[in-house]
């Protein structure tokens, strides 16, 4: 796999962009689907080449000199997560451009080409090497989703995009703060005999990860918590998560998908590059403050949506509480919690994703998303009612669906990182959190039963409620065809992931044995014999995921 | 420093006519006070437009005198500049004034105020 | 999932205690889910969407599973004595993190066939099938996108017990712990337009779910300590603790361990409809009798039983664990029974006494009777489904009519002798008649308790339950099957018996509360309304109960088969994880309790009963307080007649003897009517409780989360506001103001030069 195939990755949608604007409006949707689609092919014929039995490498990395004098590289490179992630965004494209096609008739062609330069910018981000094409791709998501939601969202939209684009920008701003101070860092700090590029102006990754584990522990808690502000805003972990549910309320439908199906996961994905192997001694320090945040958004939030009239915010704050898990996942640092971790970006962005695309689509036939308007769906839309239960217990978190194995995973890996009790025990990890945090979040998991059961309860079953005045539009009552091919794949995705989440799981265990190495490998104190008790392969002094 | 400026500085050989420094900045001070005055009491635009011109000349005469008292160029090629850009200025601003007047039939300051905050 | 063939068998790497099983055993589980997509399937299709065809591909494939599991058992009885036989379809959830042991988390789909599984899953597919097919009668009303969605969860329902049942590893079984309770969510939920039905199906999920939490805390804690969930690697791995408190060395097993099982047991209280999360499974009875006999009284609610039973190492080392489970069971079985004399919903009082029987068979577990624990499941499955589709019958014939006080004679009256004949059956072994199946398996528990040192009392309560459990039983047959033929049709009368109407729920039930009044309703005639007629079941539905009810009563053969090892499903029992429990009378000495009673008694006599050996003495007891249960039965509701065994007096459907006796007890039959106002008690305590956080919380977010954040938005707009004033727009202003900051920067050098 090249680093030409993945940029051209992002090159085909961008270039599909400019071709839409260039276009007549009424070709704007079929550019947009074909551009995506191509995107796919794209894609897949790349995957050709990839080393499956290196999972952990960064591969088709390498680039183009940029601007030299500055020290930047247009430098790509992914290793399996980033590879997954890249696919989910691949697979979301076409299904919010065919999604969309009823839903925006109005300056088709602006939207299109915004949907298809956001899906570059995303791409972008999970294949960048580079630091500052990580941070162009980074803010860059937020201007095509500003236009998104402010020209095409509802009644409250400008509210919502300008609140979405100045707290998440802020957030960044700061986690960039964070990150040049690990560039100064390397470059004034260190010798360049401590590992191949200290010592130097770079912005390679990298050299960046090196050199931030090699930061002491106040210096890295500031940049911890720089970093986790500005990622954390993204995820959204309580207490900076209120731009959220007003973005996805006010989003179009193909916006609600994006956001919660890849937008939401740039969050917990800086944490897992960045956060993770730059600050490690900071971040086992921290570890148990980042869980009880993120315990506090599973079960309060879960509670929120418990008294959420609209639905698609109750779905939008489930988001809140759901990404809480991944979040611990990602703080337990064990093999069990990061792959869980992992695996819950892509889930939560096939069931949420889902479930938005459904509300969008009662929300086109009624024009309303206001719970005590709406009721008993069940009777006069089956096949809704089918895919909306469905997908609700993939939400819910049901063993047999791709929603458990994840959150399984997350929470088996805060229950087994105890620094206390139970140490001993024969499948405990090092770790700082342990069974009390695993037993408080997985209260979670009844929380959500609770508001989603509810929200079916009233809008799938019950008596037929309609609001006053509906009258038929153009859509037929029952899902169209179209809306059906729409939902089919992350339907099957969601099986496919539940019975046989396997290969994702291989894929997935040797990057993030390899990142929980680093991690405690890079404990104040930590010596490689301690390193190696903790059973992880061998001592591995390269970063994880380094190295062709 | 050469004796050729020091002989300069003090107001000799003949061409500064036993006028010394003082007596430039002195007169360039008035100007630009005039100008100053000027555009802050009178509401026309065309006279406001002048005293800022004004303004420009004395600022051009206090660079000249600089210039001739230290005996190098750097002031005339400044006031050069200076004149050019006032002469494309105010072609420019005549003609926004024109505009201006069109439209409200006044050359009042006191009409525009819509930028205000 | 649609064909089998991808299914990839692997060979286990498990000790020599387990061997590899047929690989068609795979097919048992998947036949049902093949029959559950199907169903989906045939529900796409417009034209054979409004036959019964669903329901002949359900029978079919269950009973093809059924087959092959009695394949299973006869090929495999014998290897089972030698330990488990392991198919694995393919790897599940299979992450390494590490190459030392306890960093491999391995859960397959595996299944595990040893003669607790296979016990199960004989009664499983089995009854399955019977009640299948009669639903596929019951169910005829609904034939179209209903009668499809009715099908396929039932068949997922069958996979997901199968699972739960047969994985070889915990979380598999968590997997079908899951599933079924989303079956039940389903089912209990299937006259969705009903809001009584949707909330009872939800309150049945989330109080699972409070169950299902405990588990898989459970589960983690396993693999926590343990490094596997595989029965197979875990079981050998509990076995030095066992040894340890086989040496008197209690300490020495680990706090942690401990633990597992109290986390177990809860899952198991919510799925099994324990204290204190009984309260889902009355309301369960909202869905179509036939989920309420297979899932609500057979099957699914004995999981609870299954999972102590399959982790009974565990359980035996943990101090508390199994007191816990002895008392919950106890106390359920009692307060159960009270709640159910009180009912005139038939239906709910077998739901009641579905919970009341599921807490005998707690006790049982804990009372180290893994057999009679399994073998009153056994029989109870039999006789329990027979009641449940009996009461199904009736209400199906008498559009919806429940209440007992509307309905008298039904066995009498044309087509309708032998549903009232495998009801009396029912009711017997319920009641635990002499030398019926409940008899025996009851006795069986009911012994143990008073074996086992420390449970006398828990003994004696489990007895007062039985005589009550009896009196209840034959109330409902006495005033609905015996005596003058009266009836009162449900609410549910149709214009003719076609009942052709998808859109009519089927099961209504007169509001609770309001037909619970202590008046009892006018009675009226059975010609009030001319044109009902009550029609009898089909034969779909008589060769059911009739095949039940000679099952219910054959069950009681098992006890006879193998006698030394404590009959058939003794023998079962036996050769499986719950057999370091299932041994002998007078080897009790594994428990923990029992112990430490022989470290303080070094001569430890065999416990008695009024001086007997208590599992000889107990058939005598539990007979005569069954019968005189019966008989208070039969004086206070039973017939005029031979009907009411010549000592009752009732003459019309709705009064009965009982109503003078009534109130001269005070509140207390009312508030068992309103169940103890145990509903009312969590709704006001957990319930409103969490609601008002859930507002607050709302609020909180709104306005202190949003509203600093909106400050920190409010601030610069503020100063910007304040500032902006200087921005007039008045030229002169302007260059005033840039005067006069001349002035200021000149005044300031100058100061600064000088």
């Amino acid at each position: 796999m090249s680093p030409i195939a993945l940029l051209s990755l992002m090159f085909v949608p961008a270039a599909s962009a400019v071709a839409v604007a260039a276009a007549p409006a009424k070709l704007a949707r079929h550019i947009a689907l074909v551009g995506t689609l191509f995107a796919i092919v794209v894609g897949l014929v790349a995957l050709g080449d990839y080393d499956w039995s290196r999972p952990g490498a960064m591969q088709a990395s390498g680039g183009f000199e940029w601007l030299p004098e500055l020290g930047l590289r247009l430098s790509v490179g992914i290793d399996s997560i980033a590879l997954l992630l890249i696919g989910l965004t691949l697979l979301l494209g076409p299904i919010c451009v065919v999604a969309s096609r009823t839903a925006i008739t109005e300056r088709v062609k602006t939207y299109y080409a915004w949907l298809l330069v956001l899906q570059a910018a995303m791409t972008g981000v999970f294949a960048a090497r580079d630091l500052v094409l990580f941070y162009i791709c980074f803010e860059f998501t937020l201007i095509p989703m500003f236009i998104l939601i402010s020209l095409y969202g509802s009644t409250n939209r400008k509210h919502a995009a300008t609140k979405f684009f100045l707290y998440t920008f802020t957030g960044s701003i700061i986690a960039l703060a964070g990150l040049l101070y690990v560039v100064w860092f390397n470059a004034t700090k260190l010798l360049p005999t401590a590992f191949a590029g200290a010592g130097t102006w770079t912005l390679d990754i990298g050299v960046l990860t090196h050199a931030g584990a090699s930061m002491s522990l106040s210096e890295q808690s500031w940049v911890l918590a720089a970093m986790m502000l500005g990622f954390g805003v993204k995820v959204p972990l309580f207490p900076v998560h209120t731009w959220l549910p007003l973005a996805h309320t006010e989003a179009p439908t193909a916006g609600s998908v994006i956001l919660a199906g890849v937008l939401l996961k740039l969050g917990t994905y800086g944490i897992y590059r960045f956060v993770l192997p730059m600050t490690p001694a900071a971040l086992v320090e921290h570890a148990h403050l980042i869980a009880v945040l993120a315990i506090i958004g599973i079960i309060y939030a879960g509670l929120i949506c418990w008294v959420q009239r609209d639905v698609k915010k109750l779905v939008a704050y489930s988001s809140v509480s759901h990404l809480g898990f991944c979040v611990l996942g990602l703080v337990a640092v064990n093999g069990p919690g990061l792959s869980g971790s992992v695996l819950y970006m892509i889930n939560h962005g096939l069931s949420t994703g889902a479930l938005f695309l459904l509300i969008g689509m009662v929300y086109e036939r009624y024009h309303t998303r206001d719970m005590d308007e709406l009721g008993g769906l069940a009777s006069k839309m089956p096949i809704w009612s089918t895919f909306m239960v469905f997908f609700v217990m993939a939400s819910v978190g049901l063993p047999g669906l791709n929603g458990f194995v994840s959150e399984f995973l997350c929470l088996l890996g805060a229950f087994q990182s105890p620094s206390g009790l139970g140490r001993e025990g024969l499948g405990a990890t090092p770790g700082t959190l342990g069974p009390w945090f695993a037993g408080f979040a997985g209260t979670g998991m009844i929380v959500a039963a609770i508001y989603l059961l509810y929200m079916t309860g009233r809008v799938v079953f019950g008596q037929l409620k309609e609001p006053r005045g509906h009258h038929a539009g153009p859509l037929p009552t029952d899902l169209t065809v179209r809306e059906i091919a729409v939902l089919s794949p992350i339907a099957v995705l969601c099986v496919l992931l539940g019975l046989y989440p396997k290969p994702v799981l291989d894929v997935v265990a040797e990057p993030v044995a390899a990142q929980a190495q680093w991690v405690w490998d890079h404990q104040p104190g930590a010596t490689p014999a301690h390193a190696e008790s903790h059973g992880v392969a061998a001592p591995n002094d390269e970063p994880p995921g380094e190295g062709e | 420093m050469s004796e050729l400026v020091l002989l300069a500085q003090s107001g000799f050989p003949a061409p500064m006519g036993g006028l010394t420094l003082a007596h430039y900045l002195f007169v360039s001070a008035a100007m630009f006070v005039l100008g100053v005055i000027g555009f802050l009491t009178r509401r026309n635009l065309i006279i406001m437009f002048l005293c800022t011109e004004m303004m420009f000349q004395a600022a051009g005469l206090a660079l000249i005198a600089f210039s001739r008292f230290w005996l190098n160029q750097t002031g005339q090629t400044f006031v050069i500049f200076v004149i050019t850009i006032a002469a494309a200025e105010a072609a420019l601003a005549l003609a926004l004034v024109v505009l201006l007047f069109r439209k409200r039939e006044s050359l009042s300051a006191d009409e525009w105020s819509e930028m205000s905050g | 999932m649609t064909g089998l063939t991808p299914v990839i068998l692997a060979s286990t790497g498990s000790p020599a205690a387990t061997h590899q099983g047929a690989w068609w055993m795979a097919l048992i589980p998947f036949l049902p889910l093949l029959s559950c997509v199907l169903c989906g399937l045939v529900a796409c299709v417009r034209p054979i969407r409004s036959t019964k065809l669903p329901a002949w591909i359900t029978v079919v494939s269950l009973g093809v599973s059924f087959a092959l599991m009695l394949a299973t058992y006869g090929q495999q009885r014998e290897g089972w004595a030698s330990g488990a036989s392991v198919t694995t379809a393919w790897e599940w959830i299979h992450l390494s993190w590490g190459h030392e042991p306890g960093q491999t988390l391995i859960a397959n789909f595996g299944f595990y066939m040893d003669g607790l599984s296979g016990l199960w899953m004989l009664f499983v597919t089995g009854l399955g099938t019977l009640i299948a097919l009669y639903a596929s009668e019951y169910m005829a009303h609904d034939k179209g996108l209903g009668y499809c969605r009715f099908f396929a969860a039932f068949s997922l329902f069958v996979f997901s017990m199968a699972c739960l049942v047969m994985g070889d590893n915990l979380i598999l079984l968590y997997l079908g712990w899951e599933g079924v309770g989303l079956c039940s969510y389903l089912l209990i939920g299937y006259f969705y337009k009903k809001p009584s039905a949707v909330a009872a199906a939800k309150k049945a999920f989330i109080m699972n779910r409070i169950g299902d939490l405990g588990l898989a805390l459970g589960v983690m804690l396993t693999f926590f300590h343990f490094g596997t969930v595989q029965y197979a690697e875990l079981f050998p791995l509990v076995q030095p603790h066992i040894d340890s408190l086989k040496a008197g060395r209690v300490e020495d097993i680990p706090l942690l361990v401990q633990a597992i099982p109290v986390l177990l047991m809860i899952g198991a209280f919510g799925k099994s409809a324990q204290l204190p999360l009984y309260v889902w499974l009355p309301d369960a009875m909202e869905g179509p009798t036939p989920v309420s006999a297979l899932i609500h009284a057979a099957t699914m609610v004995t999981a609870g039983v299954y999972l102590i039973a399959r982790t009974m190492p565990l359980f035996l080392v943990s101090e508390w664990a199994l007191p816990v489970v002895a008392w919950v069971g106890a106390l359920t079985a009692l307060l159960a029974a009270t709640i159910g004399m009180a009912q005139f919903d038939i239906k709910r009082i077998m739901a009641y006494s579905t919970v009341s029987q599921l807490g005998y068979m707690f006790a049982g577990l804990a009372f180290l009777s893994s057999t009679g624990a399994a073998f009153h499941v056994f029989t109870h499955a039999f006789f329990k489904a027979t009641l449940f589709l009996c009461c199904g019958a009736v209400m199906h014939g008498f559009a919806g009519q429940l209440d007992l006080r509307r309905l008298s004679g039904v066995m009498f009256m044309r087509g309708w002798l032998i549903v009232g004949v495998a009801m009396l059956v029912g009711c017997l072994n319920l009641s635990g008649f002499p030398f019926t199946a409940g008899f025996f398996s009851k006795d069986m528990i009911l012994a143990e308790a008073f074996v086992t040192p420390g449970y006398q009392l828990l003994g004696w309560i489990l007895i007062l339950t039985a005589g009550l459990t009896a009196y209840y039983t034959f109330r409902v047959f006495f005033r609905v099957f015996v005596g003058p033929r009266l009836f009162e049709p449900g609410d549910e009368v149709h214009a003719d018996d076609d009942h052709g109407h998808a859109d009519h729920a089927h099961d209504g039930h007169a509001p609770a509360g309001d037909g619970h009044s202590a008046e009892p309703p006018t009675p009226q005639p059975h010609d009030a309304d001319h044109s009902f007629h009550p029609h009898p079941p089909g034969w779909a539905i008589n060769t059911v109960l009739a095949l039940l009810a000679v099952l219910s009563l054959a069950a009681a053969g098992a006890y006879f088969i193998e006698q030394d090892r404590h009959g058939w499903v003794g023998s079962m029992v036996h050769d499986s994880t719950a057999a370091q429990v299932s041994i002998g009378e007078g080897e009790h000495a594994v428990h923990a309790a029992a112990f430490r009673h022989d470290l303080t008694h070094e001569e430890h006599a065999h416990a008695t009963l009024l001086g007997m050996n208590p599992h000889d003495v107990m058939y005598f007891v539990s007979a005569i307080v069954g019968v005189i249960g019966i008989l208070i039965a039969a004086a206070l509701h039973g017939p005029k007649g031979i009907g009411g065994l010549m000592i009752g007096s009732r003459t019309e459907a709705a009064r009965s003897r009982a109503d003078e006796l009534l109130p001269r007890l005070g509140p207390i039959p009312r508030w068992a009517q309103h169940k103890w106002f145990v509903d009312e008690f969590y709704e006001f305590l957990i319930r409103r409780p969490l609601y008002v956080a859930s507002c607050i919380f709302h609020l909180i977010d709104a306005l202190l989360v949003d509203g600093l954040v909106n400050l920190f938005g409010w601030l610069p707009r503020r100063m910007g506001k304040s500032a902006r004033r200087a921005q007039s727009g008045v030229l002169h202003q302007y260059a005033g103001q840039m005067a006069g900051g001349l002035v200021i920067v000149l005044f300031i050098v100058l100061l600064l030069t000088a």
